[in-house]
């Protein structure tokens, strides 16, 4: 019963959202208030209706209404209350519900919170978000109905897969697709603006928290699945390049680029083509990213193959998604005409740098994603180009771009002011210099690519230190807890992010040039050597889990014979799915993970046990913590401090 | 700029630039659609990459051996019989899931492994938990030798002959079915 109530109100949700995607535009068009005014109340019955549809879906996990053929597949009745929750979004036509949970919930958050908005604008980006809801309602019910039944309803379900029954998961996917839906406002936005033929400051400052809150998102989202990937798949590893990782690294890139140049249209009206596009694109990646490559999703290219329906659904709808705001922005892009030029020390041209390095960053990614996929759909060849490729051509740009970040911040607007110029780049090169000398001095052999690591990354964070210290000089107030709190809030929080980019990089270095690992094959009793400790095997034991069984492996890790704890690493089976996980025992610290995997072995032969020390690692998810706590910061300090919209409009 | 002439300006028409991104947009969705559609008719069958290789001797790009960097690898040491050459990785994901198929092969045949752009300490690491089929192993660290036979990424294998020229290129993991109706009947054949 609580099914068909899902099932009927899916279905009420998308005939209110053909009307919310239809009425508002003949209204625009025809200068009727009455029909643009009808796209409020429509996007929220359309929002209640899909909330209703998610709660029923919710309920029959929970509840485990094994009559929902979903359930059945996904879901047993011996699972843990949270991962019957997750289990909800851990299948493709759950995971579908939640994106357009996500998507029609932002349209109804714009309907409260536009309230200055001209009425034109809101009342297009009502119907456009409409458009992109009904295309994936229709997606869901006419291909991936989740609330089909099952009859008979078996006695139990077949489970989750384990690697997903863990906290870490039950989080990551809601959080990216918050980012990921979060880009669909700014595309919302743009096709709106592109429709009215104008660009301005005002809609600029308009699509920022929307950008903004989709960066924040889909930085803790990435940090969340890397973090998960570290500890979970039992590699010692933070980032595979995997083609999952990059469809969520993409946006993120193209993202980081947008927030940066709607900073220039809102500062200065310039842009305005380029940003429009950055917008339709980020979306269309997040579009791609999710449908195309996403495994839970469509599993790869082989499941978009295998269910023909669903394979050309998607495709039209990308073509449509896609397409269609392209051949917009072919004809009315060259209406946007900008408002100003730039200098070429300025802070413009500095986000222009900006903008190139991570367009291009995002085309290596999308090269080295896209490639072995097509290869596949054409000679059916499973492949990867791996870390090589991305090592020889992501790295040099974000290094690039590592060493620019340092002098944007620094440039005025308009014109940069040189005095704050040869600051941070005396204070860069400085902090590099010493950061190199301390690196030769105090790591015996270390390799060209540490040194030039640690450069860089001194050089980036002398550059902020002093881009603050010249900040706070330009302040009229007197003393030092004056001049801090005239810094406003949005520049602290620049600051914060891109301080988050030093600790994320320190983060990475570390782990990626001092890592200690040994893999070796032990019996109970053996001692081995790690990075200064001592890893002493205590032995096997079997123990019993909720709903799996453990072989687990009893490690003491001590430095100069004194314990500093016992690692644990086991491998579970779970019962009910007859699948085995691997599960690490990790001792974090802020300086560095202690990190013990167990692999398979007996007790004649021995265990292989694979034993990581891993300096500064959790400052890889430190830095993106701080990173989307910058975008906080910055969003909350701008809708404090609103900018005068009307003041805008007024020629300047 | 008044009214009038910003309108002067938008008559302008449609500009290269504007366009480009439909353009490209357009190639590629009308590349993913015909592969799509393709599959989908069955027209379109997974079969081998074609190799320039074929029916020629294999580039003996020398590499050292893995066990101790002193050796180096030579295909001609295993003259003779067929081998099957196999690029693999750490990082491989894929080359994670050869390795039922591979230990079950190097029963019967010489199975030479070749480590792809990889670290020495991590491809020890991999053979570790994954299991070793490999009679030998060379280290190919700057891809050189990859580059030689024309290698698209990994996992990737060749099956060579008696007399050292190339049968069969396979690109992706071999699994029992690859292994049953592509790897061994081209090893038969070389027999």
């Amino acid at each position: 019963m609580i099914a068909e109530l899902g099932h009927f109100a899916l279905i009420l949700a998308f005939v209110t959202s053909l009307l919310v995607s239809v009425v508002p535009l003949v209204g625009v068009a025809r200068g009727n208030a009455a029909l643009m005014q009808l796209a409020v109340p429509a996007t929220l019955v359309m929002t209640g209706g899909v909330l209703i549809a998610f709660a029923a879906l919710v309920w029959a996990f929970v509840t485990s209404d094994f009559s929902v053929a979903l359930v059945t597949s996904h879901s047993h009745s011996a699972k843990p209350l949270i991962y019957k929750i997750s289990g909800t979004w851990g299948n493709h036509e759950g995971s579908l519900l939640l994106w357009i949970v996500i998507l029609v919930s932002f349209a109804a958050i714009l309907t409260f919170s536009g309230r200055a908005m001209p009425m034109v604008l809101k009342t297009r980006t009502l119907a456009i978000q409409g458009i992109v809801s009904a295309a994936f309602l229709a997606f869901s019910l006419f291909t991936s109905n989740p609330f089909a039944r099952l009859s008979p309803a078996p006695l139990d379900g077949n489970g989750l897969n384990p690697v997903l029954q863990d906290p870490g998961l039950a989080l990551h996917p809601p959080t990216l697709y918050i980012g990921y839906v979060g880009l669909s406002m700014a595309f919302s936005f743009a096709v709106a603006g592109l429709l009215d033929g104008r660009i301005d400051r005002a809609w600029a400052i308009y699509v920022r928290p929307w950008i903004t809150a989709a960066w924040c998102a889909l930085t803790i989202g990435i940090a969340l699945g890397s973090w998960w990937a570290y500890y979970e798949l039992g590699w010692g590893g933070w980032w595979f390049w995997d083609p999952v990782e990059n469809a969520s690294l993409m946006p993120w890139l193209a993202t980081t680029a947008l927030i940066h140049s709607v900073s220039v249209v809102a500062a200065r009206g310039i842009f305005k083509s380029w940003t429009v596009l950055l917008a339709i694109l980020a979306f269309s990646l997040s579009l791609v990213g999710t449908f195309i490559v996403r495994s839970g999703l469509l599993t790869s290219v082989h499941s978009f193959a295998s269910d023909p329906a669903r394979g050309v659904f998607i495709l039209g709808i990308l073509l449509f998604a896609i397409g269609i705001p392209l051949a917009l922005f072919a004809w009315r892009g060259p209406q946007l005409t900008n408002d100003g030029d730039y200098q070429p020390v300025s802070r413009e041209f500095g986000l222009l740098v900006n903008n190139f390095l991570l367009t291009a960053a995002t085309i290596v990614v999308l090269i080295g994603t896209f490639y072995p996929l097509g290869l596949e759909m054409v000679s059916g060849a499973r492949i990867t180009v791996g870390p090589p490729y991305f090592d020889a051509t992501f790295n040099p740009i974000m290094g690039v771009l590592v060493l620019a970040m340092a002098f944007g911040p620094v440039m005025a607007w308009r014109r940069g002011t040189l005095p704050g110029l040869r600051l941070v780049a005396s204070s860069a090169i400085v902090a590099a210099l010493a950061a190199v000398l301390a690196g030769l001095a105090l790591v015996t052999g270390i390799s060209l690519a540490g040194l030039a690591g640690i450069g860089m990354i001194a050089w980036l964070g002398g550059g902020i230190l002093a881009d603050m210290v010249h900040r706070m000089r330009r302040t009229h107030h007197v003393g030092f807890g004056a001049r801090l709190g005239a810094i406003q809030l949005p520049v602290w929080g620049m600051w914060c992010a891109h301080l988050g980019m030093v600790v994320f990089l320190l983060g990475a270095l570390g782990n990626g040039l001092f890592a200690s690992e040994a893999v070796v094959r032990a019996k109970p009793g053996d001692v081995i050597d790690l990075a200064g400790n001592e890893i002493t095997f205590a032995g096997i034991e079997a123990r019993q889990g909720p709903n799996y069984v453990t072989s687990t492996a009893m490690l003491d890790l001590r430095r100069d014979g004194q314990l500093l704890a016992r690692l644990e690493p086991e491998n579970r089976l779970y019962t009910a799915e007859r699948q085995t996980t691997t599960e690490a025992a990790i001792r974090p610290r802020l300086s560095g993970d202690d990190y013990a995997v167990l692999g398979d072995g007996d007790a004649q032969m021995g265990y292989t046990l694979r034993l990581y020390h891993k300096p500064l690692v959790s400052w890889i998810w430190a830095g993106a913590g701080l990173m989307a706590l910058g975008g906080f910061l910055a969003a909350i300090g701008r809708a404090r401090r609103p900018q005068r919209i009307a003041e805008l409009d007024a020629p300047t | 700029m008044t009214e009038q002439s910003t309108n002067e300006a938008r008559r302008t028409g449609p500009k290269l630039s504007f366009i480009l991104p439909l353009i490209g947009f357009l190639i590629l969705a009308g590349f993913a659609a015909a592969a799509l559609f393709a599959t989908l008719s069955g027209s379109r069958n997974p079969a081998q990459l074609p190799s320039v290789l074929i029916s020629k001797p294999a580039p003996a790009t020398p590499v050292p051996l893995l066990d101790n960097g002193l050796g180096t690898l030579d295909l001609a040491d295993f003259a003779g019989e067929p081998l099957l050459v196999n690029f693999f990785a750490s990082w491989c994901a894929p080359c994670r899931a050869e390795a039922p198929a591979l230990a079950l092969l190097a029963e019967g045949v010489t199975v030479i492994g070749i480590a792809y752009k990889d670290k020495p300490a991590d491809t020890s690491a991999f053979l570790t938990q994954f299991g070793n089929p490999f009679s030998a192993i060379g280290v190919d660290r700057d891809g050189r030798l990859g580059f030689a036979w024309g290698v698209y990424g990994v996992p990737e294998s060749y099956v060579i002959g008696s007399d050292g020229t190339v049968l069969l290129r396979h690109a992706g993991p071999i699994d029992r079915r690859v292994l049953d109706e592509v790897v061994m009947p081209a090893i038969k054949d070389a027999r």
